[in-house]
């Protein structure tokens, strides 16, 4: 594909006329995708996808245009000189944008990662039998993702990552409990020994349900929960240019008028190997970046756009929807309690494995809200006294990593992304568990 | 209306290609109990201008083909974008190989029935084709509508976004299916954000991208849009004032813009089949509704009627066939109250017995069909909005959602509004800002109290309803009247 794409695109810059500039960003993709329910297979999907694209620059103006490759050179080639002249053509008609910044050559890179794995038919087998006497859901995704961007002024940046995640919950009638499965290397014995994890959870559950009421409780969100708030961070709040545009959860920590817990630190961690060293563009992302730290904001997600249009300083972040800058590999920074200690730290109150569905209920305010999902469970004095009915959630960001954050855990979990919608992604995140004084129940 | 400057590259053209393709086929028709291809080809442009200025122009052409195969009553997908001779080679291959180990580890054995024998054609209603709008004409509507919302320095971003879809789909099977389906499809969306420093409000034309139907470039009326970027803009100044929606117990009206909401999160998804049966708990979730629930359960009050309908004119989820060859005809899901049938696939009906709808969609030709909402709408009533709203004694109207969150169940939610009017003693009285309610969908559908009448009815939708694994985002339309709540529990921002 590397060479491929570089003989694609040498061709093309040389179809350029005096100040036109080219880049040329590269998805591709041969996944394996397997859904599971009741343990055996419900679907199964083989995907070959390969996606260009194409931004054509020239006197202050641009567009983009990406398409689908069909690897036949011939064919891609005439698509691509049809996509020149076509841009070429329309730029004339469009007004000069102020976030224009010419491209530059962020220089030549190539990174290769491989995590071994049987055949993807094998992968089937063996989850059918471990799982054969489980309810089992779940999702087997594998295989290469390649990204690369190269543009006019020489830069070439190329990343290949071949991976696997197992994503799976299993179930007692409607009592359910978490599994995750990616590493370095497939093992047998690990996956093995983490299914009868997921086995043994589901075993706590079978102890009789009990309601709690909405109310204020101390709670404790494990890694997997942690990990869904924290993904509130990407919904515009940590971006620069949604902040100039009015979208301002963060605006009092930012202006210093309140702030996080002193425990709590925020990183853009680009050297987790979560994500390609580089952003859509193909400028190098910084290895770290501070968000917050130890409570306080020290930067919001800038790209070079946003950075044109308000006068500030690029940190290379990468562009989401709506140009609202994200967060590719969020890490937030370890505390001291062990998970030995988890339990009898939190008491009496809520100890919840994984959240679901979080959306603000008020931006400015920086209120979330959200459910409860899977093995979640009240304890009393130290002890499971069993699982809870769905409970949910709205508060602040304010107090959860605020002023009601006790503590964090020593030990934290590696997330890679899982969404896959319309392709799949890079990016995860590294996050520990955290215990709340109380967090606050509405419904 | 000029034409775009056409520029296809031969090989990749409509009717070479379908040609192609039908060679192709004939090649694989064989080699397995039931064979299909499906190639979808699919252009998005994405306009959006900001404070007049160009915001981001991009342009989309997404083309590839999904190959099924049934082997021993299992079926397993491939696909491609490598439209060669060898590309389709060796994605059949992987498909077959893949599904001949799923087959012996299947959920389910299904017969050839799941993919019925048919022929015919579908196209967008519309009286001039998008392809037919340039890219001069589009912006400049962009620009004068988003200059039309920034009517004070207070307006601190005016977005005007169009997002216009031009989609083909070529659909044949070993069973001698043959079906031919486009669609013209427009999501436009305008937002004024005001500031004063302190506060900062947002309100839109019907909520983020509400505002979706099928049609063609005569949906572009520059006089009408700029009507509605007056008062888009005049309403998110008024936000900056407004106080707080109280936190009570009391009526609450939904307009059709929340409505399409609460429709989509708290009927449409409970009622897919796939859910139901477990396929979806480790991603979106499971149901609260019960396979033995169908025919009994009194979902809501006896004025609640809600229809699976494929063939409303205009509407964003409208098509006459499904991604499986099923022809798609309106069903009462829920009448006088009672849930009747389920958003469930041939595949899922057969599974479960129970009675479902023509809705196997894929996102796009690189995802396996699951079972999907489409156009899920909410009949009328026999009030006008006035006789609705004189006969609350307290209560708050909402419009336009702009938060959104439910249990795996779809059991507890709660979603939030743009905008919010108080009424007392059967008077609006004044606006009310961060909007919120929650509810339990079965009690909450039973307050159902009131509805405006049919030609009160709007229509809307959302691009990105998700789910699945791998994702998918798939297009739904849900049409609505204004719709009266008895003592629901809502509550303001802070
Ligand atoms: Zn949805």
């Amino acid at each position: 594909m590397q060479t491929y794409l570089k003989s694609l695109s040498e061709k093309l810059f040389n179809e350029l006329k005096g100040n036109e500039e080219l880049s040329i960003g590269l998805h591709s993709e041969e996944s394996e995708f397997v859904r599971f329910n009741h343990s055996l297979v419900r679907q199964n999907t083989h995907v070959h996808q390969h996606e260009a694209t194409f931004q054509f620059q020239n006197d202050g103006r641009t567009y983009a245009k990406t398409a689908t490759l069909t690897l036949d050179p011939e064919t891609d080639l005439a698509l691509g000189r049809d996509t020149i002249t076509e841009m070429r053509a329309v730029l004339p008609l469009i007004d000069p944008s102020p976030k224009y910044t010419p491209m530059v050559n962020n220089g030549t890179s190539e990174v290769f990662q491989k995590s071994e794995r049987p055949p993807v038919e094998k992968v089937i087998n063996h989850i059918t039998d471990v799982f054969s006497k489980s309810d089992l859901a779940g999702f087997y995704c594998a295989g290469p993702l390649r990204q690369a961007s190269l543009n006019s002024k020489g830069q070439s940046h190329y990343f290949e990552n071949d991976s696997f995640f197992f994503d799976y919950s299993v179930y007692d009638g409607p009592r359910a409990a978490k599994g995750y499965y990616a590493d370095s290397q497939w093992d047998e014995a690990r996956f093995d020994k983490q299914a009868s994890q997921a086995k043994n959870t589901l075993s706590l559950l079978a102890k009789p349900q009990i309601k709690v009421k909405p109310g204020a409780y101390r709670t404790y969100l494990a890694p997997m929960a942690v990990a869904e708030i924290a993904e509130i961070f990407n919904w515009r709040a940590v971006s620069r240019s949604q902040y100039e545009q009015g979208f301002t959860p963060l605006k009092k920590l930012f202006t210093r008028e309140q702030l996080f817990s002193p425990h709590f630190s925020l990183i853009e961690n680009n050297s987790l190997g979560l994500n390609s060293h580089f952003n859509t563009i193909g400028e190098i992302s910084p290895s770290v970046l501070p968000i917050i730290e130890n409570g306080e904001m020290k930067n919001f997600l800038i790209n070079s756009a946003t950075a044109k249009e308000y006068n500030l300083v690029s940190n290379n972040a990468d562009a989401g929807m709506w140009s609202s800058e994200v967060m590719r590999s969020m890490e937030i920074r370890a505390g001291t309690l062990a998970d030995e200690q988890i339990l009898k730290e939190l008491g009496t109150g809520l100890y919840l494995t994984n959240l679901h569905y979080i959306n603000w209920s008020d931006p400015q305010a920086a209120r979330l809200t959200g459910m409860t999902r899977f093995a979640c469970f009240w304890v009393e004095n130290g002890e499971i006294a069993g699982p809870i009915q769905d409970l949910r959630f709205d508060d602040s960001l304010y107090n959860i990593f605020g002023t009601e954050l006790a503590a964090l855990t020593k030990d934290r979990s590696r997330f890679t992304n899982t969404l896959t919608y319309q392709k799949r992604r890079l990016g995860g995140m590294m996050v520990p568990g955290a215990l709340l004084n109380k967090m606050n129940f509405t419904l | 209306m000029q034409a775009q400057t056409k520029n296809e590259t031969p090989s990749l053209k409509a009717e070479n290609l379908a040609q192609f393709l039908q060679t192709e086929f004939k090649k694989y028709r064989s080699a397995a109990d039931f064979v299909s291809f499906k190639m979808i080809r699919e252009k998005t442009r994405d306009y959006s201008v900001r404070n007049g200025k160009a915001e981001d122009l991009t342009e989309f052409v997404d083309l590839g083909l999904m190959i099924e195969v049934m082997v021993s009553g299992h079926i397993g997908y491939g696909a491609t974008c490598e439209l060669t001779a060898d590309g389709i080679k060796r994605a059949f291959e992987r498909a077959l190989n893949m599904t001949r180990t799923s087959a012996s580890r299947a959920v389910y054995k299904f017969d050839k029935n799941i993919r019925p024998a048919v022929q015919g054609t579908y196209s967008t209603s519309r009286k001039v084709r998008l392809d037919k709008l340039s890219l001069t004409e589009i912006f400049d509507y962009l620009k004068k509508t988003s200059l039309g919302l920034k009517t004070n320095d207070k307006i601190i971003s005016a977005v005007s976004d169009a997002m216009l879809i031009e989609c083909t789909q070529n659909y044949f099977s070993s069973e001698g299916t043959e079906i031919f389906q486009e669609f013209d499809i427009i999501v436009n969306s305008m937002s004024a954000t005001a500031s004063d420093g302190k506060e900062s409000q947002t309100r839109s034309l019907h909520g983020g991208r509400g505002n979706c139907i099928q049609g063609g470039a005569e949906y572009f009326q520059l006089d009408n849009a700029l009507r509605e970027c007056e008062t888009i803009s005049r309403e998110a100044l008024e936000l900056l004032t407004a106080e707080n929606c109280p936190s009570e117990t009391c009526d609450l009206i939904l307009a059709p813009d929340q409505m399409l909401l609460q429709i989509h999160e708290s009927i449409g998804h409970p009622l897919e089949l796939d859910r139901i049966l477990g396929d979806e708990r480790n991603f979106a979730g499971w149901s609260f509704v019960q396979p033995a629930d169908f025919g009994h359960l009194q979902y809501g009050s006896p004025i609640m009627n809600v229809v699976f309908d494929p063939a409303g004119a205009n509407q964003l989820a409208s098509y006459n066939f499904d991604d499986v060859g099923n022809k798609a005809d309106k069903k009462y899901l829920i009448k006088s109250g009672k849930l009747e049938a389920a958003l469930g696939s041939l595949e899922s009906q057969t599974r479960s017995k129970i009675s479902g709808v023509a809705n196997a969609r894929s996102s796009s030709w690189n995802r396996a069909p699951i079972d999907r909402m489409a156009n899920i709408n909410l009949e009328g009533g026999d009030l006008s909005l006035d006789q609705m709203i004189a006969k609350v004694e307290r209560g708050v109207i909402m419009y336009s959602n702009r938060s959104w969150s439910i249990d795996d169940y779809r059991r507890k939610f709660q979603f939030g509004c743009e905008y919010g009017k108080l009424i007392e003693n059967g008077k609006v009285t004044k606006t009310l800002k961060n909007p919120n309610y929650r509810g339990v969908t079965v009690p909450f559908w039973n307050a159902l109290s009131g509805l405006t009448t049919t030609d009160t009815i709007e229509s809307y939708g959302s691009p990105y309803c998700g789910k699945g694994e791998p994702s998918q985002v798939i297009r739904v339309g849900h049409a609505s009247p204004y719709a009266l709540f008895k003592n629901i529990e809502v509550f303001g921002g802070g």
